[in-house]
């Protein structure tokens, strides 16, 4: 997993070592994250639904795109769910997560609806106790949420919908507020930089992947207990 | 100041097709609502529908985002200069500074002969006091954003990708400064464009003429 180009692009998006770290907890388990299996899956299921993309008037393309994007809304909705319920939070830390956590939701909900059918299952997550404790849940969230602005930032341009390009923007820049707020709560440079540098769906892939948060493949319940780790 | 971005928001929402906000669903407020509501996909907008991306077209964008730009430059820069912000504040406007003037150079550089003139600007107490400093810091990036946000369609694709650099920045700084004002740093679940003619009644609103 440790290759030269991952440690580079960890080292632009993941500025505060949080998935580093989350990185070097996992890597001494058996367990091994799914989430290519899951966008890999996606594009099968691009490939046996082409039908009603076309019928839902959205291109392949855009299709297997948004469920990449809602992956990503599924695993940053569960982390500030399972955070919620632990009860670890206080304060203006609990307040955020309660706020973001709700959005995370709404935009699984509105890619659900753009999707329909065509929707990827939501995966099975454990967050490696970092939902347990506040200073790794708000590096994880730092992570994450600078995570999701790089990720929607790469495939925007790449969007042929316009309709599915409003909703990329209107979230793009949702996952930027997240990403300072959440650095702000942690002490850290809400803004480091004048350029937010884009990144490619490998890149992401390979992140996420390192992190072994998603650690089964989808199954059909809607809801799943968070099942604590720490 | 900020009832003046509000009302246009609220204009752009009665005006437009079926779509809402969750904002205009619940109020402000009412943050304990957010998880019941539902966000369909048709609350998803695009702000000016003008013609096919084109270089021209583009030339033409990026004149109001010029405007934007030059206008958070002097802003912060003015503000900075008065000398009536401290610790977070002023760490914050330092920031959004450096940010921004880096952003003006980028756009004026992509227009090169064709940058438009710098407009002037009257931000009376807004840099003068911390707290209409705040108030109007949080307008002028949440109008960058929109202003931005409702241009993407608009633009070629490689311009695009330029836009999001700049605009995923412009939210942090909106969201960093609304943290220190104690709000909610990020009050919706998805951010509402504006059309080219609303950015820049917005901007007037915040004292820029040309």
């Amino acid at each position: 997993m440790s290759t030269g180009s991952f440690d580079r692009f960890l080292t632009g998006v993941d500025r505060d070592g949080a998935l580093a770290e989350t990185r070097a907890r996992a890597e001494t388990t058996t367990r091994r994250g799914l989430l290519g299996w899951t966008l890999a899956g996606a594009g099968t299921l691009v490939l046996a639904r082409t039908a009603d993309a076309r019928a839902a008037g959205l291109s392949a393309s855009d299709v297997d795109i948004l469920n990449y994007a809602l992956v990503l809304e599924y695993l940053q909705a569960s982390f500030y769910t399972e955070a919620e319920r632990s009860g670890a939070l206080t304060g203006k830390t609990a307040e955020a997560a309660r706020v973001v956590g709700a959005t995370e939701r709404a935009h699984v909900k509105a890619f659900l609806d753009l999707l329909k059918s065509q929707a990827v299952k939501r995966p099975t997550f454990d967050f490696q106790g970092t939902t347990e404790q506040q200073q790794p849940f708000l590096k994880t969230a730092v992570a994450l949420e600078d995570l999701a602005v790089a990720a929607y930032k790469g495939q925007a341009p790449k969007l042929k919908s316009n309709a599915v390009l409003a909703a990329a923007v209107g979230i793009h820049s949702v996952e930027a507020r997240h990403a300072a707020w959440m650095r702000a709560l942690f002490g850290v440079t809400p803004a480091v930089n004048a350029f937010d540098k884009p990144a490619s769906r490998s890149s992401i892939n390979r992140v996420v992947v390192s992190t072994h948060f998603i650690v089964s493949k989808p199954h059909m319940k809607a809801r799943k207990k968070p099942s604590f780790t720490g | 100041m900020r009832s003046a971005v509000r009302e246009i928001e609220h204009c752009v929402r009665e005006s437009s097709d079926g779509s809402f906000s969750r904002r205009a669903l619940i109020g402000a407020g009412a943050l304990g609502a957010l998880a019941s509501v539902p966000l369909a996909g048709r609350m998803f907008r695009l702000g000016d529908a003008l013609g096919s991306p084109s270089k021209a077209q583009d030339v033409k964008i990026l004149q109001l985002v010029l405007r934007v730009e030059y206008t958070q430059v002097a802003f912060y820069s003015q503000a900075l200069a008065h000398g009536a912000l401290k610790g977070e504040l002023r760490d914050f406007a330092r920031t959004a500074l450096a940010h921004e003037r880096q952003h003006l150079t980028a756009i004026r550089n992509a227009l090169g002969a064709k940058a438009g003139a710098k407009p002037t600007f009257d931000f009376g107490a807004r840099i003068r006091s911390p707290k209409a400093f705040m108030r109007a810091a949080i307008d002028l990036e949440d109008t960058a954003v929109a202003g931005y946000n409702g241009q993407a369609a608009n633009l070629t694709k490689g311009t695009l990708a330029v836009a999001a650099e700049i605009v995923s920045v412009e939210a942090r700084h909106a969201a960093w400064v609304r943290a220190i004002a104690g709000e909610v740093a990020a009050p919706d679940a998805v951010d509402q464009p504006m059309t080219a003619q609303q950015a820049a009644s917005g901007l007037h609103a915040l004292g820029v003429s040309s």
